[in-house]
């Protein structure tokens, strides 16, 4: 065995913590080990010319990273393998930088933990064998679930680049939110002309199929392949699908979960959306008075929702800018904690309301009471440390963003995650926001989180994109980690076969043992770790390959 | 290399599944949360692909505990990988009843967005075994 190991600084990262130069001594002496370096940054192009260097030059036939996670450039090294011709299934990485220099302070305690899980991926990479990524055929097709900004975005690119593009919106009609917004900030327009702008993109288009009052009934098959079943009006509809973006919007948070704020009792009590959908019928004197509360459904931890909205303050301020506009003379009063105006031009437009008239007075606001001549808004002012119990014609509440109601059914239907919050989870929040842990399914838009029209739009293009890259050739390759079965080994006792849930093990009457169908498995090793005569194998994962890295681990080798 | 044997230090020997613990210590690292060096993992498919024997022979090569963490029932990557797990660990736990060892298996779940459920439990683990360890 010719084994190269390259242990990553990773700038300080890693460095600080860990004496890399005391392992990369240490293995240098390792048996079975040609090379052992270690080098700021593995991944960089001089880095990575140095373990093709030693690839070819030393004719290793193992390699050994030892760095950030393997989630993290799992790609970029294994291209780097194939370019030095060696079968990309043959590097091992381990991660020192996750699992052990971020883990602890301590630079000895670290450095004898990172030897031991360097270790460990040593003897299990012994192991390895060369393997082959299947290619499979794949749909050029797209399911988008969800018609808001952000599914019209990305149905609208992927029906440019001549892909079939399934929208399924369970509403009558399309456009999510927006549809219903007046004004949207910072555009300056109704919601329902960019809406009507983007539906007109999609009206007409031959690869183009748009399913309204429709759900999704179930969902099978693998990536590339997946097996859609519909519930239209028209009754039940099949389809196959290459990939996913889904696009599920969000619900606005009810105040009704938050009884002290009287929501739902008075009419004089309303929130934003409530505004946008009928600000003209609001029967308000000449010179109204009008409380507007920042906040309401987010920055609250007493009721699970710690984060930010990111829509509401502009929304806030918006309420207070049309009412100056409308009433020059009415007393407009924003409640709030801070305000995050965040995107472009938001601060400026902030200066503009206040410069309009309207108050800000940051405050905590404990009631909000009907009564016989005006709403009271009771709360304590944060900056002077006063309770002050002020008395207005309307209050406005503006309402965060919450998860979409269907976010469990949605997350069971395709075996995506959800956060801390409910909302969708991307792969990584940085390297791989767009992607699910699902191979071919995306999210995209404030199914993910709080985002508004255009963070919205610009997330469903994106997510576009990358589906476009997944399918665009007709085929793909997939990870080969599939279970095979030793015929020899097997005594047909079908036990694997009841186990496996992706239906992957097929009985063979005659001979009376099983064999894995390779295209349906989905390479959980259920199989392997259930099969009483070790008949069956989960490539990469094989027996061997964890007993030593247990061995390694509890150093029992 | 420093001197830390098995006596001296708690060793935890964790499977954590690549759709969810897994993730989920990543996450936690990425955090900068610290927890004890003695929990090491190793990274499997699904929490289904742990074979009992695994965690045997982790046993008695000298861990100190052994844990198998996946995804919460129902939110399987493999749909019901992890039930099959808990009914195998759970047999197995009874097994390790009669040698009185129970205490040195534990079974988890950590979905990927649980950093912090992740620290806790393992911080947890680690402590319970090493004061009782440390009490033998
Ligand atoms: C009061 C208010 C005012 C706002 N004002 C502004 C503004 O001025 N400027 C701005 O930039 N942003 C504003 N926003 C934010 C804006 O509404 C969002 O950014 C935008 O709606 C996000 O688009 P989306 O496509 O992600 O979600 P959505 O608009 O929620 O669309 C999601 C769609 O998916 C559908 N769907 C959900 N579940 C399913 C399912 N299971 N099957 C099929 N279909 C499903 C829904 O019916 C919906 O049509 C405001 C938000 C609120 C609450
Ligand atoms: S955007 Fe403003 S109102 Fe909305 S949660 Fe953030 S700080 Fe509160
Ligand atoms: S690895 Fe999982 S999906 Fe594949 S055959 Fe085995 S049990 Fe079935
Ligand atoms: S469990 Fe093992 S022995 Fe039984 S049928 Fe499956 S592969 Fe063969």
């Amino acid at each position: 065995m010719k084994t190269g190991i390259f242990i990553c600084h990773c700038g300080h990262n890693i460095k600080h913590t860990i004496d890399v130069k005391k392992l990369s001594q240490y293995f240098k002496k390792y048996p079975g080990v040609t090379v052992a370096e270690d080098y700021p940054f593995v991944c960089s192009e001089p880095g990575q010319d140095m373990i093709r260097d030693s690839i070819e030059k030393q004719g290793l036939d193992r390699v050994l990273i030892a760095s950030c996670t393997p989630s993290l450039h799992g790609e970029l090294f294994k291209d780097l393998l194939k370019k030095s011709d060696l079968n990309p299934f043959l590097l091992r990485r381990v991660s020192i930088r996750e699992h052990c220099s971020w883990v602890g302070d301590d630079l000895d305690i670290n450095t004898e933990k990172a030897r031991r899980l360097i270790l460990a991926g040593l003897y299990s990479a012994a192991h390895y064998v060369p393997l082959e990524e299947k290619v499979v055929e794949v749909t050029k097709s797209a399911l988008i679930v969800g018609g808001g900004v952000s599914g019209l975005s990305a149905a609208a690119f992927l029906s440019k680049m001549g892909m079939q593009v399934y929208l399924v919106e369970k509403e009558a009609e399309l456009g999510g939110h927006v549809r219903a917004l007046k004004d949207i900030w910072p555009a300056r327009r109704d919601g329902k002309e960019i809406i009507d702008e983007m539906v007109e993109e999609l009206t007409g288009k031959s690869n183009v199929e748009i399913f309204t009052s429709t759900t999704i009934s179930a969902f099978e098959g693998f990536f590339g392949n997946y097996e859609v079943t519909l519930n239209t009006p028209k009754g039940e509809k099949k389809l196959t699908a290459g990939g996913v973006i889904v696009a599920a919007g969000f619900s606005p948070f009810d105040p009704r979960i938050k009884p002290e704020l009287a929501y739902g009792k008075d009419k004089r009590i309303i929130t934003t959306l409530d505004f946008e959908r009928d600000s003209d019928s609001l029967s308000l004197p000449e010179n109204p008075r009008i409380a507007i509360l920042h906040c309401v459904g987010s920055r609250d931890e007493q009721i699970g929702k710690p984060y930010c909205s990111r829509v509401c303050c502009i929304n806030a301020l918006r309420v207070g800018d049309s009412i100056k506009e409308k009433y020059k003379d009415s007393y407009v009063e924003s409640f709030y904690m801070d305000v995050r105006a965040h995107p472009r031009g938001g601060e400026e437009f902030f200066e503009d309301t206040q410069e309009k008239g309207v108050l800000f007075t940051r405050s905590n606001i404990a009631e909000i009471v009907p009564g016989s001549k005006g709403v009271l808004v009771r709360g304590e002012d944060t900056l002077f440390n006063e309770f002050f119990e002020r008395e207005f014609d309307l209050v406005v509440l503006s309402i965060g963003m919450s998860p979409p109601v269907d976010n469990k059914l949605i997350a069971t239907l395709f075996k995506i995650t959800l956060d801390k919050d409910k909302f969708f989870l991307e792969a990584h929040i940085k390297l791989r926001p767009f992607d699910t842990a699902v191979k071919g399914i995306f999210i995209a838009g404030s199914c993910s989180g709080p985002k508004d029209i255009e963070e919205s739009i610009n997330h469903g293009r994106a997510s576009a994109v990358k589906l476009y890259g997944f399918l665009n050739l007709g085929y793909a390759f997939v990870d080969p980690f599939i279970s095979i079965v030793d015929p020899k080994r097997c005594s047909g006792c079908r036990m694997c076969e009841q186990a496996c849930v992706a239906k992957a093990i097929k009985y063979d009457e005659t001979k009376r043992i099983v064999h894995v169908e390779e295209a349906a498995c989905m390479g959980c090793g259920l199989c392997n770790s259930t099969c009483p005569s070790s008949a069956v194998t989960l490539k990469g994962y094989a027996d061997m390959i964890i007993d030593d890295e247990i061995s390694a681990l509890t150093e029992a080798i | 290399m420093v001197e830390v044997t098995n006596t001296k230090n708690t060793e935890i020997i964790g499977f954590a599944c690549s759709f969810c613990t897994f993730k989920a210590s990543e996450m936690a690292g990425s955090l900068r949360m610290k927890y004890p060096d003695g929990v090491k993992l190793i990274q499997v498919p699904c929490s289904s692909r742990v074979d009992p024997a695994f965690v045997i022979k982790a046993i008695f090569e000298g861990a100190d505990g052994v844990f198998v963490a996946g995804c919460h029932p129902g939110d399987c990557h493999f749909i019901k990988g992890n039930y099959f797990t808990r009914r195998k660990m759970a047999a197995l736990k009874e097994m390790f009843d009669v040698f009185s060892i129970k205490d040195k298996l534990r079974l988890f779940w950590v979905s990927a967005a649980e950093a912090r459920r992740f620290v806790e439990k393992v911080t947890g683990m680690h402590n319970e075994i090493k004061e009782k360890k440390n009490a033998e």
